[in-house]
């Protein structure tokens, strides 16, 4: 499985760690990130849980008894997700990382998988060359967005509102969204606690649905659909009845495409940006997850 | 004497803010995570608050968000401790009424310590 390394190193499957383990050295990886997303052990272990990572399949780069990166890998129904990739700084320029991707894709291959995804932070070129010369192709522009609890109460847009338990919920989001970036995708959703929506009918008869994870501190995991009408009047509406229902949560959107036709009512809603996230595919998705 | 509370998770970049910030003569505390940040700050009642936006537990900016529900915190400066690009923490700080912010790496020790003592109140 190894390349040529400047340093010895070897992979070992992420299973044989502790999610502890595992978490100080993701942590030890991003310390000098701009944007570094650090985590503790709850918050890793909510990730592998929602996200579907395999970590018989994950990887972790060892030098002697020194942890000095780490891959994970997300499997599901005919694709795989990488995930977590990072190497302690002190070891970069040495291999490790394209030896962790080498071996991920090689996991997936072993797993039958053909198709991979990723999503890379915008501006990070080392990673973003790596991933083109390994195969990947760019998608799109994903955006990360926050909504603070700050700012002044909303109004709701008026309409006929109905809250959907998550069962509801569930079945408008489907089980068809395999070609969405990996946490916007069905299961992400259907793997989190505490998800319920909104319906919601307006008076010209537009209509359109919201479907969120409520957590203690935050509102997240937004999917979302209009069904009939204009998409940023809808979104303007659902974001309006969520943010009057829970003025005092947070919200924090991951990988929102760029071209989402919703996305200026987001801005109108007091939306910022975060950052932006390159998002990749290895590979054709397989037929199953684009017809569905 | 002024008392300067970080809440950040680099053990690093925390004792270099120490070394410095205790050097001039601010008392100085460290919390790594967002909840233990919020007993000291409550505990500690600073001067200032220096708050990291990426924590393991929870981000700076629901910290912040907890920290203006505090009735006893409410008027204690709060300045965003980043790494950000200057356009994104400016959102940031506007968003989520923080007092201004502070960039990180500290790159001039004397600049970071004038930065912060405009700040405390």
């Amino acid at each position: 499985m190894n390349p040529t390394f400047a340093v010895d190193i070897k992979l070992i499957p992420a299973s044989q760690f502790t999610v502890d383990e595992l978490t100080g050295i993701y942590n030890q990886t991003r310390v000098d990130y701009m944007v570094p997303m650090p985590m503790n052990a709850t918050r890793l272990a909510e990730y592998i849980s929602v996200y579907n990572v395999d970590l018989e399949h994950s990887l972790v780069a060892m030098q002697g008894d020194d942890m000095r990166g780490v891959a994970m890998l997300g499997v599901r129904e005919g694709r795989a997700w990488i995930t977590r990739l990072g190497v302690i700084p002190t070891t970069r320029r040495t291999g490790v990382g394209e030896a962790l991707m080498a071996g991920l894709l090689e996991q997936a291959e072993q797993l039958n998988i053909q198709f991979d995804m990723l999503e890379v932070i915008k501006n990070n070129t080392p990673a973003h060359t790596l991933f083109l010369k390994l195969g990947f192709y760019e998608i799109g522009e994903l955006l990360v967005l926050r909504r603070s609890p700050v700012l002044p109460p909303i109004d709701p847009t008026v309409a006929d509102a109905q809250r959907l338990e998550r069962h509801e919920a569930l079945t408008l989001v489907g089980r068809d969204r395999g070609a969405q970036p990996w946490t916007n995708q069905s299961e992400s959703l259907f793997n989190a606690q505490e998800v319920s929506g909104l319906y919601l009918t307006l008076g010209d008869g537009s209509r359109g649905w919201l479907v969120y994870q409520r957590q203690k501190f935050t509102l997240t995991r937004f999917i979302y659909k209009t069904e009939v009408g204009d998409p940023v009047k809808m979104a303007y509406a659902f974001l309006s009845h969520l943010h009057h229902q829970y003025p005092r949560l947070d919200t924090q959107l991951e990988n929102i495409q760029i071209n989402d036709p919703h996305l200026p009512a987001f801005y109108q809603m007091g939306y910022v940006e975060s950052f932006r996230r390159i998002e990749m595919w290895r590979g054709t998705p397989p037929q199953s997850l684009l017809a569905r | 004497m002024k008392k300067i509370l970080l809440i950040e998770d680099v053990a690093d970049t925390a004792e270099l803010v120490q070394r410095i910030l205790t050097a001039r003569g601010f008392e100085f505390m460290h919390a790594s995570d967002a909840e233990t940040g919020l007993q000291s700050a409550l505990e500690f009642m600073p001067d200032l608050i220096l708050l990291d936006l990426g924590l393991p537990d929870y981000d700076g900016q629901t910290v912040a968000g907890w920290i203006h529900n505090e009735n006893d915190l409410r008027s204690t400066p709060l300045i965003a401790f980043t790494a950000w690009p200057e356009e994104t923490a400016r959102d940031m700080v506007n968003s989520y009424g923080f007092n201004g912010y502070i960039s990180k790496p500290i790159v001039n020790v004397n600049e970071f310590v004038k930065q912060v003592a405009s700040f405390v109140k």
